[in-house]
C-alpha cells in the first residue's frame, strides 16, 4: 500500500535549511505506516533535500561552502536573458542556485521501523531552499506495511470529528477552513480539552472530542480574522484565507465558523462549558483590539504584553481545561485549578512562541514577528536592555526591511532577552504543575505535567 | 428604560461609542421582540441581538471589508453578543442565533444574496417558543 500526499512550506530568505523531521513524523503518524519506507522528492529545481544536524552555526557552514562552490552572479549562462527562449517577465536571475541543487540531492528515502522514523540522534530531515524566499512543496510518498486497525487515539478522533464537521458545510465555507486545518497546527487546545474530559466521572471521549474539535474550529476562525488584521501572508507554511481569497471571503469563513462552533459547543447542552468558552472568546477579542492598539508604542512593556496574551492566548486555553473538566462533571475545585493550570500554560506557551521567532533551528522564517509588529516579550526586554537597548529602539522606530529585521534579530540574541524570557517561561510552567498538586486527577497528572514543560521546551 | 441601560452599563465596556452611534436604536428596535423573557433577561438578550447586527454591519459581511480595526471591533461585539446569550439566553435561542449567523456568513462566502439580518436575528430571539 502508498499513500502520497505535498509537504508545503514557505522560506523567507534566499538560502534557508527549513527543518521538515516533525511534519514527515506527523505524516507517519497520520498515515498509521508501521514499517515501511517514506519517499521524499523536491518539486523544485532550486531545493534540495538534506539529512544532516540541526544546527546553527553549521547550517552558516553549508551556505559559505555552497557559496564558495557555485558562487551568486558568478557570470553563469543561464542567467544571460539575451541568449535564452520563451522565459517568463519574472524568471530570476538564479544560475548560482541551479548549480547549488546539483551539489545537493533533490530525493530522500528515510526508513519507518514500529511506526517512528529511523533517524540517528543527531540527523534532522531538511527542505534547502536555494533561492528563496518562495511558496515550495515537496512530494511525499508512504510505502510499506500500515496498521490494520485505524488508531482510535484520542487525537484521532479528534481529526475524524474535524472531517466530520467540514464535510456538512458549505464548500464556500469549508474548503479554506479544510486547508487550513490539514496544514498542521499543533492541537494543543484539543488536545487540553480531551485530557481535561478524562478527569470527572462522566468521561465520555466522543463527546470530548466533539467538544475538543469545536474549540479548535473556534481557535482557527479567529486565526483567519488574525491573519488579515496582521496582513499576514502564510499561516502553517500555506498561504492565508485572506491572502488567497481576499478579505471579504477571510471575515465570512471567520465568522462562519465562530457561529458553528459556539452552536456545536451549545448543543452539548453545558451552560458551564458554553459560558467558559464564551467567556474566553470575548477576552480574545478584547485583546486584539489592544494588541493593535500597542503596536503604536511598540515594542511596549512587559505589563501591557501579559494584559495582551492573557485574553489572546491564555484565556482559550484557560477555557480548554475548564470546559474538559466542567464537560465531565469535575468537581468545581478541579475545574478552577485546571482553569488557572491552563492560564499559565498559555502564558508560557505565548512567551516560547515568541522566542521561536529568534531561532533558526524552529522550521519557521525567522524575525517575522519583528517584521509584523507583533508584541514580543524578548523584543520588550531587548529595547530595555542597557547595550542593545537604543539601538533595537531606533531600528524599531523606522521601517523595518530585511537588513533592519536581521539586525533586531542580531541584537536579541545577542543580549539577555532570550534567557530572560525563557527562564520566566520555566518559572510559569513550574506554577502550572504546583496548580496540579491539591487535587486529584485520576493518573493524568504526569501528562499534564509533561505537556506544560514540552511547551516551553520545543525552542530548547 | 434608564434602568434597563444602567443594568447594561458594564456590557458596554468599550463600547461606549458605538451605543451613540447607533447601536442604542439597533437595541431599542429589539426591546420588542424579548417580552416573552423574564424582565431581568429582557435588556441583555435585546442588547446581545443588537450587537450582533451591529457587530456584521462592522465587519462588512456580505460586503466591502472592514479596515483591520473596525473589523476588531465588530469582533467584539459579536463575541459579547455571543457571550450575552450564553449566560442569559435558553439553547433554542443561542442555536438559532448561530445558525442565522452561519447562514449570513455562508451567503457572503459563496457571494449570494444574504438573508436581511434584522428580521432573521428577531425570529431566532422567538426559538422555541
Amino acid at each position: 500500500m502508498t499513500v502520497a500526499n505535498r509537504l508545503e512550506f514557505a522560506s523567507m530568505h534566499p538560502t534557508e535549511f527549513v527543518d521538515i523531521t516533525d511534519r514527515i513524523r506527523d505524516e507517519v503518524r497520520g498515515s498509521g505506516l508501521r514499517n515501511g519506507r517514506v519517499h521524499l522528492q523536491s518539486l523544485h529545481t532550486t531545493v534540495g533535500i538534506a539529512v544532516n544536524e540541526n544546527e546553527p552555526l553549521l547550517h552558516r557552514d553549508f551556505e559559505i561552502l555552497l557559496e564558495r562552490l557555485a558562487p551568486t552572479g558568478a557570470g553563469y549562462e543561464h542567467d544571460d536573458f539575451s541568449r535564452r527562449f520563451d522565459i517568463a517577465l519574472d524568471e530570476p536571475v538564479n544560475g548560482h542556485a541551479h548549480c547549488r541543487q546539483l551539489l545537493l540531492s533533490a530525493f530522500a528515502t528515510l526508513l519507518v521501523e514500529d511506526g517512528g522514523l529511523v533517524l540517528g540522534r543527531w540527523q534532522s530531515v531538511f527542505a534547502v531552499e536555494l533561492d528563496g524566499p518562495r511558496h515550495r512543496q515537496l512530494a511525499l510518498q508512504l510505502e510499506g506495511e500500515f496498521s490494520k486497525r485505524r488508531s482510535h487515539a484520542p487525537e484521532s478522533l479528534v481529526e475524524i470529528e474535524l472531517a466530520r464537521q467540514l464535510m456538512v458545510d458549505p464548500e464556500a465555507v469549508a474548503s479554506p477552513m479544510r486547508r487550513l486545518v490539514e496544514a498542521g497546527g499543533k492541537r494543543l487546545r484539543p488536545k487540553l480539552v480531551q485530557l481535561t474530559a478524562a478527569i470527572g466521572p462522566r468521561n465520555d471521549p466522543l463527546r470530548a472530542a466533539e467538544l475538543a474539535a469545536a474549540v479548535e474550529l473556534l481557535h482557527n476562525a479567529t486565526l483567519i480574522h488574525d491573519d488579515y488584521v496582521d496582513e499576514s501572508a502564510y499561516r502553517r507554511g500555506r498561504p492565508t484565507v485572506a491572502a488567497e481569497e481576499g478579505p471579504e471571503r477571510a471575515i465570512a469563513v471567520g465568522d462562519f465558523y465562530f457561529a458553528k462552533a459556539t452552536r456545536l459547543i451549545a448543543e452539548m447542552g453545558n451552560a458551564g462549558v458554553t459560558s467558559a468558552v464564551a467567556e474566553a472568546l470575548e477576552a480574545i477579542c478584547a485583546s486584539q483590539i489592544d494588541d493593535v492598539a500597542l503596536r503604536g508604542a511598540y515594542p511596549g512593556d512587559r505589563e501591557s504584553y501579559l494584559r495582551v496574551v492573557r485574553g489572546k492566548t491564555a484565556s482559550l486555553f484557560a477555557a480548554a481545561c475548564a470546559s474538559g473538566a466542567l464537560l465531565s462533571e469535575a468537581d468545581p475545585k478541579i475545574v478552577d485549578a485546571l482553569r488557572r493550570y491552563g492560564e499559565l500554560l498559555g502564558i508560557a506557551f505565548q512567551m516560547a512562541d515568541d522566542m521561536v521567532d529568534f531561532s533558526p533551528s524552529s522550521g519557521k522564517p525567522v524575525g517575522l514577528d519583528v517584521r509584523q509588529r507583533v508584541l514580543s516579550l524578548p523584543l520588550i526586554y531587548a529595547a530595555e536592555d542597557r547595550v542593545v537597548g537604543p539601538e533595537v529602539r531606533r531600528l524599531l522606530a523606522g521601517s523595518l526591511g530585511d537588513a533592519e529585521v536581521g539586525r533586531v534579530t542580531e541584537l536579541v540574541t545577542s543580549c539577555e532577552a532570550l534567557p530572560r524570557v525563557r527562564s520566566e517561561a520555566e518559572a510559569l510552567v513550574e506554577d502550572a504543575v504546583r496548580e496540579l498538586e491539591s487535587i486529584e486527577l485520576d493518573g493524568l497528572r504526569p501528562t499534564l505535567i509533561g505537556l506544560a514543560r514540552s511547551a516551553v521546551d520545543r525552542v530548547a | 428604560m434608564s434602568v434597563q441601560v444602567q443594568a447594561l452599563d458594564q456590557e458596554l465596556d468599550r463600547l461606549e461609542g458605538l451605543w451613540s452611534d447607533g447601536l442604542s436604536e439597533t437595541y431599542r428596535s429589539y426591546l420588542d421582540n424579548v417580552g416573552h423573557f423574564a424582565s431581568e433577561r429582557q435588556p441583555k438578550l435585546a442588547l446581545a441581538a443588537a450587537l450582533i447586527e451591529v457587530g456584521l454591519r462592522l465587519q462588512g459581511l456580505g460586503g466591502r471589508a472592514a479596515t483591520p480595526t473596525t473589523l476588531l471591533m465588530g469582533d467584539l461585539c459579536l463575541a459579547r453578543g455571543s457571550r450575552l446569550l450564553a449566560d442569559h439566553a435558553p439553547l433554542a435561542v443561542q442555536v438559532a442565533f448561530a445558525r442565522a449567523i452561519e447562514s449570513m456568513s455562508s451567503a457572503a462566502a459563496s457571494e449570494q444574496p444574504a438573508p436581511a439580518t434584522r428580521p432573521l436575528l428577531a425570529s431566532s430571539l422567538g426559538a422555541g417558543r
